[in-house]
């Protein structure tokens, strides 16, 4: 049995309170420097936005794995979590981490779990880290290969924040996961 | 500074075949399975028309490839053969056809456009009657025609 890891970083948040709430943006077009892509951001919902066919969509959470973590049966992941926090102290926020299948209508859950966490009062953004592990099931599918995490609650409550990685997990299930697969020659015999 | 650089092309090159022939397509993949498996690996020939994509079932070849468990993703090259069954045996037609090969049961598909140059199907006579059966049928209407046109016409002189 092999302990791996994989690390998200869900970026800075704070707390869902009035007076501690901090207007990063200004409503309007922004540019994402990794993606080149324009983004709207509303300060009212606080999420930025693309355009497609004149409707304005929510900004994915899924985003490609900057690697893979190949897993049997048995074998044990562990997400880890960091953020950067400034606000009061939060009791009871909930960490909340998924393995499953990513697709057109969403998010399919294969494992959940969470943890319960609190955090002190810091007045500068400071780095927290949460992580949970899972332990990979015989009944693991191939295509269990996504997984996403987030937290949210607690009190005083966070907004949710969600962070996810497509094509993250080789699973080494019962079933063959096959990739590079190309005719390498075909003749006459 | 020279810059060395090995160009090598990206699609496979069309060949010719003959109806009856024999065609080996060998493929290489990656995989990663916790027990040891057997995957049946499909290849054969298709066509495009308006409705997409067709095999030519009659001309698909199947073969077993046994994979050993490995937790690494670990390089396997494999073989299937398929034949080019006449179209007079329900085969195939003469022309020019893709070629497809995947794995039953996973994502693992390849395929590629206008590589399978098939020939060799016989031509026969009733072939050509067949071909020249509209013209046969306007020369032979044309015949019952033209002479009731030609005396209506005399009629009209006189």
């Amino acid at each position: 049995m092999e302990l791996k890891t994989l690390a998200l970083d869900l970026g800075t948040f704070r707390v869902l309170q009035d007076g501690f709430m901090v207007q990063e943006y200004a409503a309007g077009w922004y540019l994402d420097p990794q993606t080149g892509q324009r983004v709207f951001y509303d300060p009212n919902t606080q999420k930025f936005y693309t355009m497609a066919g004149g409707v304005y969509i929510p900004l994915g959470y899924m985003n490609p794995a900057p690697k893979q973590v190949t897993l049997a049966i048995g074998d044990k992941l562990r997400i880890t979590m960091s953020f950067r926090y400034s606000g009061p102290a939060i009791s009871s926020a909930v960490c909340y981490y998924s393995i499953g299948v990513y697709g057109t209508f969403g998010f399919d859950e294969k494992m959940v779990g969470q943890n319960s966490k609190s955090i002190p009062q810091y007045t500068t953004p400071t780095e927290v880290t949460d992580s949970y592990s899972f332990t990979i099931p015989s009944s693991v599918g191939t295509n269990w290969d996504d997984i996403y995490c987030k937290i949210y609650g607690g009190s005083p409550g966070l907004s949710q924040t969600l962070f996810g990685y497509e094509n993250a997990l080789v699973i080494v299930g019962t079933q063959p996961n096959i990739t590079e697969f190309k005719i390498a020659d075909f003749a006459k015999v | 500074m020279a810059l060395d650089i090995v160009l090598a092309p990206l699609a496979l090159a069309p060949k010719t075949f003959s109806v009856g022939d024999k065609v080996r397509v060998t493929v290489s993949f990656k995989y990663v399975v916790g027990v040891n498996t057997t995957v049946k690996l499909f290849a054969g020939p298709y066509y495009t028309n308006i409705f997409g994509r067709h095999m030519v079932t009659p001309c698909v070849g199947q073969a077993d490839v046994s994979l050993t468990a490995a937790s690494t993703p670990t390089s396997q090259v494999a073989s299937v053969d398929f034949i080019l069954i006449p179209k007079a045996n329900g085969g195939i037609d003469n022309g020019t056809y893709g070629l497809r090969v995947w794995i039953e049961g996973t994502s693992a598909v390849a395929e590629q456009d206008s590589v399978l140059i098939v020939t060799g199907n016989p031509s026969g006579g009733g072939d050509i009657l067949t071909g020249m059966m509209p013209m046969l049928m306007m020369l032979m209407m044309m015949g019952m025609v033209m002479p009731l046109v030609t005396e209506g016409m005399v009629e009209g002189e006189q």
